[in-house]
């Protein structure tokens, strides 16, 4: 039987565009606060860095640049590469190298520096996660893909723009709230809706943004767990999933194979269903990515997700309160800092620690992460229980 | 700063062409499209393939016959990477073919915006003296 592995602790740098730091800066100001609870470098056997698209910084062996900085020189390391799902593959990694026997502690540390260069420069790099044979040359950047849905969604369902834009809208609100946030302001309906066209059907407000940032966490073997905290958050459920690399051999483009197949698993390690999950932290890489995560994570029926937008359910006090961080669109999306971004996310709420009352979700017993990477090719999923 | 060359099948082809895939661009300077067909179990793929998904088996060229599709999705790029920034805003549309296989290639001649569901027609474009490529026609 595998041992359980709990979260014990969770650092967060500032997201933004981040010209007063790089990669090492931005992981020490995420480590820091954990090492200011007592977990110093000591204490920590062996560490993941997920760091997802060195391209941006040209830097190879990025997790041996990462540890020597944080003063963990002489402890193995490893860094992960799954695009957007980095995150959330990296803690994947360091659950079974944990659960395994191999370590008793470990940090996670996600990050991504994207703003060195310019955005048409990104979109060219994110690009080339697409099929770079049959898919890059027309030019299919990474809003693309998601607007092939969108496209695809728009018609099958007759969905108005107006039900995406509400998911921004949202997203905004929260993000307004929270100090680490990339843009935290918030935007009006009739601004989301009309902003300037990005890839049609999508707009600005549809998108999330180009970030530089960190996040870490500390996992650690149950019988080691009490030397750490009396709080910790439990890794309840894991389920991974696969789609298709070229978007036009899925079968369906309304839903994300990957992510009902990691949905599935993860729902059946936790012993949960849909309706026992408090709070979602989903990637909204872009505003129908949100929505098909609604309904590949049974919070709603195919084609029905617009009725949590539309009856608010999304918010922190409604029935499935989902991304009340900002997500990706207003917190920002660092490539390989979100996953782990979203996992601190939900210990934060867990503990009653949201920054405001305004977005603390009352009492989250089951916290749900959903990290989708490229356009569905790799999706992890992971469910949390309060331990305390 | 990224790569600025022009974009083309097999991007980097300097780099990445193989015999069979080169086989598959010529064939195109002739107006001709190449499907594959695994000379084992039989599938057929588009766009082709060396190996076979299911059986990793060799696949062969085959001249894919197919020009009247129907718009299956489609995305208008008004922002597009840094390569391709000078030709935005473009349209890439899936098209799915009444055999089930699908292509995904621009959309050169809309006067409207396109709607799922439309026809498209496949057809050929010459880049310059050595190079063909493929489109879509409403």
């Amino acid at each position: 039987m595998a041992r359980r592995v709990a979260v014990v602790a969770g650092g967060h740098s500032k997201f933004g565009k981040r010209l007063d730091a790089t990669v090492r800066e931005l992981c020490a100001e995420a480590y820091k606060p954990i090492y200011d609870e007592g977990i110093t470098q000591d204490r920590i056997d062996a560490t993941v860095l997920s760091y997802a698209a060195s391209q941006f910084t040209g830097q190879g062996a990025g997790s041996a640049l990462i540890a020597d900085y944080l003063g963990l020189q002489n402890k193995p390391h490893l860094r992960v590469e799954s695009a957007c799902a980095t995150g959330t593959a990296s803690l994947r990694a360091a659950y079974g190298m944990i659960a395994s026997g191999l370590y008793d502690v470990m940090l996670v540390l996600g990050v991504e520096q994207m703003n060195r260069v310019s955005s048409a420069t990104a979109t060219e790099y994110m690009a080339r996660a697409g099929d770079m044979r049959w898919e890059y040359p027309f030019g299919i950047s990474f809003p693309a893909f998601y607007a092939l849905m969108a496209s695809r969604y728009i018609s099958e369902y007759n969905l108005p723009h107006e039900v995406l834009s509400m998911i921004s809208v949202k997203s905004h609100h929260y993000g307004a709230q929270n100090p680490k946030a990339h843009l935290p302001k918030e935007v009006s309906l009739e601004e989301a809706h009309n902003a300037v066209p990005i890839c049609r059907p999508l707009n600005l407000y549809d998108c999330s943004l180009i970030t530089d940032g960190a996040a870490a966490v500390v996992l650690v073997a149950e019988e080691r767990v009490k030397e750490f905290t009396d709080r910790p958050m439990w890794i309840k459920g894991i389920g991974a999933g696969a789609s298709q690399m070229m978007i036009q051999d899925r079968p369906s483009l309304t839903s994300i194979p990957g992510a009902k197949q990691a949905a599935k698993a993860a729902y059946e390690m936790a012993g949960l269903k849909p309706n026992d999950i408090n709070m979602a932290e989903v990637h909204d890489c872009f505003s129908i990515a949100e929505l098909i995560a609604y309904e590949d994570l049974g919070f709603a029926e195919p084609g029905k997700g617009r009725e949590i937008v539309e009856n608010k359910e999304n918010y922190h006090d409604g029935r499935i309160p989902v991304n009340c961080d900002g997500g990706l669109k207003s917190k920002g999306h660092p490539l390989g800092a979100t996953g782990i971004s979203m996992t601190y996310e939900i210990l934060k709420q867990m503990r009653g620690e949201a920054d405001k009352p305004s977005r603390q979700i009352k009492d989250v017993q089951y916290g749900l992460v959903h990290n989708v990477g490229q356009s569905g090719q790799f999706v992890n999923i992971f469910i949390y229980e309060r331990g305390f | 700063m990224a790569e600025q060359k022009e974009l083309y099948l097999g991007y980097a082809t300097d780099k990445a062409v193989t015999p069979f895939f080169d086989k598959f661009l010529r064939e195109l300077e002739n107006e001709k499209i190449m499907k594959s067909k695994c000379t084992s179990c039989g599938t057929e793929y588009l766009p082709p393939r060396q190996h076979c998904q299911k059986c990793l088996s060799e696949c062969e060229l085959e001249e894919f016959t197919e020009r009247e599709a129907k718009l299956y999705s489609y995305v208008i790029v008004d922002f597009g990477p840094e390569s391709l920034a000078s030709k935005t805003p473009y349209v890439v549309a899936i098209g799915e073919f009444p055999s089930g296989l699908r292509l995904t290639a621009h959309i050169t001649n809309l006067m409207a915006p396109p709607e799922v569901g439309m026809p498209l027609k496949l057809a050929f474009e010459k880049i310059d003296e050595k190079r063909v490529t493929y489109k879509w026609l409403v």
